[in-house]
């Protein structure tokens, strides 16, 4: 009971932290270029989605490369009830969330049976299988997909707010709210439940949690979160089709989290900053050397690939626990 | 005469799904590591024995070409990258999954490079003999010399690699490093190289199943394609449905699948291409969560 005030004094500073960051991130926005503000929106949706694969597979031990179809389930959510319902946007967004997280309980419910490269290859097969299912139904568009409008920013900020600030308010407020949500559920006792099975899950149960429930749970909230970006990013892009959920997305998800480090969810910003930045550098990369198209098309691929396989073998547990790691023995020696 | 067709189609296809299971288990027996970038393996494998069709003009040269390039590449693999993810990523909450990641990243790695040199245009192998249907009484099967041939062949490389694994002394050591990797240590086998024989083995197995996967489709060969995210998803598939230990699981396995998808196919929907394999597995995986031929034992791994 003494350590309540304690709590609540990190909380609300936490709240402010949270706070001033949205306000800097706003401001900033009106300052750069427009492309600067679409990227900057991309990364925000990353970061939604790459913080819902650390809260799965860093937090809860279960690894998923069917995020992608996840994702492409809250697009066509949100794009759907657009359509037909005309509800106003935050609702669809909702709708998204909904919907991918049903999705995500039913996965998860086969999921729990599953250990290691089971789950991997059972959501791998879901993630090459799903976007077509798309092509089944007259309702979801078929290959050319659906067109997927917000709708023009309000009047009131004025004639010069173009659509991309537009997309980058909403990105970033999404980002900001999703990141509260999950900080608070990690430091939950769910949290520590999903640290406790994926420490030992022998030793989890032994101790009354019920694994089943708590993996599916964590499964639903992530899916939750992944339908979320979806939605997002559809919004960016302005259509919901099969080919905007490929499997190389699920991929660069998983890449994003284990460079970001998938124990630290404050990371999910680096892993977000190198996605969108490793096309622009291979760009780059290409141009200096003057090389064919075939390369520059294929560059992006092989760096974030690469950058994937070294960050395993060198840094396995990401850049932010290795440097507190290194702290902790640097002092330690001192001592 | 559907239901033959269909039988006969889901066969060959099967037999493919087989082998590249078979690479899939070796794999996994020699290093317990699933091996996600089999498939890319085999697309790297296809690209060599595609150079050596076309310098060569044989398909008969080029099989061997592509097996031997798919077996370096496997052992290489396993000395530079599997050796290094052990001794550095074996603790920590990231164990479970490292496996799993770095050979996703490998797939991406040889997706790209194969792209970025052979990449842009589809290439095309042409088979040693005539995709045509026989034709029995007037009508034209779907079953075609060279489906018949990709089944023979396949099943004499079986045949060959069940005697290697019974028979032989290498059999004998890559049977008892899988079982038992300490006693074999100390029963002197050298188990490191058993280990890297293991992966170079599988990678021949899946240069042969995507040399067939590939003339067994259209003829054509790129690394996006179609073929190749099949042959990914089914390769895992057959080889959980066999139960991930076993070598005949895996060919069993193959085939369960292959027919599987045929008949779904033919009497289902011809949409549910891609879905139909995660449907199969998830039920698979409910009904009989090891697998036919798995020890109840081997999930714990």
């Amino acid at each position: 009971m003494q350590r309540r005030p304690v709590v609540h004094k990190k909380q609300s500073r936490d709240i402010f932290l949270f706070i001033l960051g949205g306000v800097v991130l706003f401001f900033l926005s009106g300052m750069v270029d427009e492309l600067r503000v679409y990227q900057g929106a991309t990364i925000a949706i990353y970061v939604i989605a790459i913080s819902s694969i650390i809260l799965l597979t860093g937090y809860s031990g279960q690894v998923s490369l069917g995020h992608g179809a996840l994702m492409a389930v809250g697009a066509y959510a949100a794009a759907v009830t657009r359509i037909e319902f005309k509800l106003p946007i935050i609702l669809c967004f909702v709708v998204a969330v909904l919907l991918a997280a049903i999705g995500g309980a039913l996965l998860g419910a086969a999921a729990a049976r599953l250990s290691g490269p089971y789950l991997a290859g059972t959501t791998l097969a879901l993630a090459i299988g799903l976007p077509s299912l798309a092509n089944q139904f007259t309702v979801l568009g078929g290959e050319q997909g659906l067109l997927f409008d917000v709708g023009f920013p309000p009047l009131s900020l004025g004639e010069e707010f173009t659509q991309y600030k537009w997309f980058f308010w909403i990105a970033g407020l999404a980002a900001l709210i999703s990141m509260w949500i999950i900080k608070n559920i990690l430091g939950s006792r769910y949290g520590r439940t999903w640290r406790a099975i994926r420490g030992n899950e022998v030793a989890a149960q032994l101790s009354g949690i019920n694994i089943a429930r708590s993996k599916i749970l964590a499964f639903t909230i992530s899916a939750g979160i992944a339908g979320l970006a979806g939605a997002l990013l559809s919004m960016t892009i302005g259509t919901v089709s099969p080919s905007a959920f490929p499997l190389a997305l699920s991929f660069s998800l998983l890449a994003g989290a284990v460079l970001s480090g998938l124990t630290t969810l404050g990371g999910a910003m680096i892993g977000a900053v190198v996605l969108v930045a490793i096309p622009e550098i291979a760009d780059v990369v290409a141009h200096r050397v003057g090389s064919s198209e075939r390369v520059t098309t294929n560059l992006p691929g092989f760096l974030v690939s690469a950058l994937l396989i070294l960050t395993v073998l060198f840094v396995p547990n990401g850049p932010v626990e290795q440097h507190r790691a290194r702290k902790a023995k640097h002092l330690a020696l001192k001592k | 005469m559907d239901l033959l067709n269909t039988f006969l189609i889901g066969i060959t296809a099967g037999t493919i799904y087989a082998l590249m299971a078979i690479s899939m288990v070796l794999v996994w027996r020699s290093t317990r590591v699933v091996n996600f970038a089999q498939a890319g393996m085999a697309l790297l494998s296809t690209y060599f024995g595609y150079e050596a069709v076309s310098r060569l003009g044989s398909f008969w040269i080029a099989l061997p070409v592509a097996m031997i390039g798919g077996a370096l590449v496997a052992a290489l693999v396993e000395i530079i990258l599997i050796r290094l993810l052990v001794k550095h990523s074996s603790s920590g909450p990231i164990a479970g999954v490292a496996p799993i990641i770095a050979t996703l990243g490998l797939l991406g790695v040889i997706r790209s490079i194969s792209a970025m040199i052979w990449g842009g245009q589809d290439l095309r192998i042409v088979g040693p003999i005539s995709n045509d249907g026989f034709t029995i009484n007037g009508t034209t099967l779907v079953f075609s010399p060279l489906k018949l041939l990709i089944l023979v062949t396949v099943l004499v490389l079986m045949l060959i690699l069940s005697i290697v694994f019974q028979k032989t002394n290498i059999g004998l050591a890559l049977r008892a490093s899988a079982y038992a990797p300490e006693i074999a240590r100390l029963s002197g086998i050298k188990v490191d190289w058993v280990r890297t024989l293991g992966w170079a083995l599988a990678g021949a197995a899946g240069a042969v199943a995507g040399m067939f996967q590939t003339v067994n489709g259209n003829g054509t060969l790129s690394p996006d394609s179609i073929e190749f995210s099949l042959l990914l998803v089914s390769g895992f598939i057959a080889a959980v449905i066999g139960g991930l230990d076993s070598l005949i699981g895996a060919v069993i396995g193959g085939l369960v699948l292959g027919l599987m998808i045929a008949f779904v196919l033919m009497y289902v929907s011809s949409g549910l291409f891609f879905i139909a394999p995660f449907v199969i597995l998830l039920t698979v995986l409910f009904i009989r969560p090891q697998g036919i031929f798995g020890a109840k034992a081997a999930r714990r791994a």
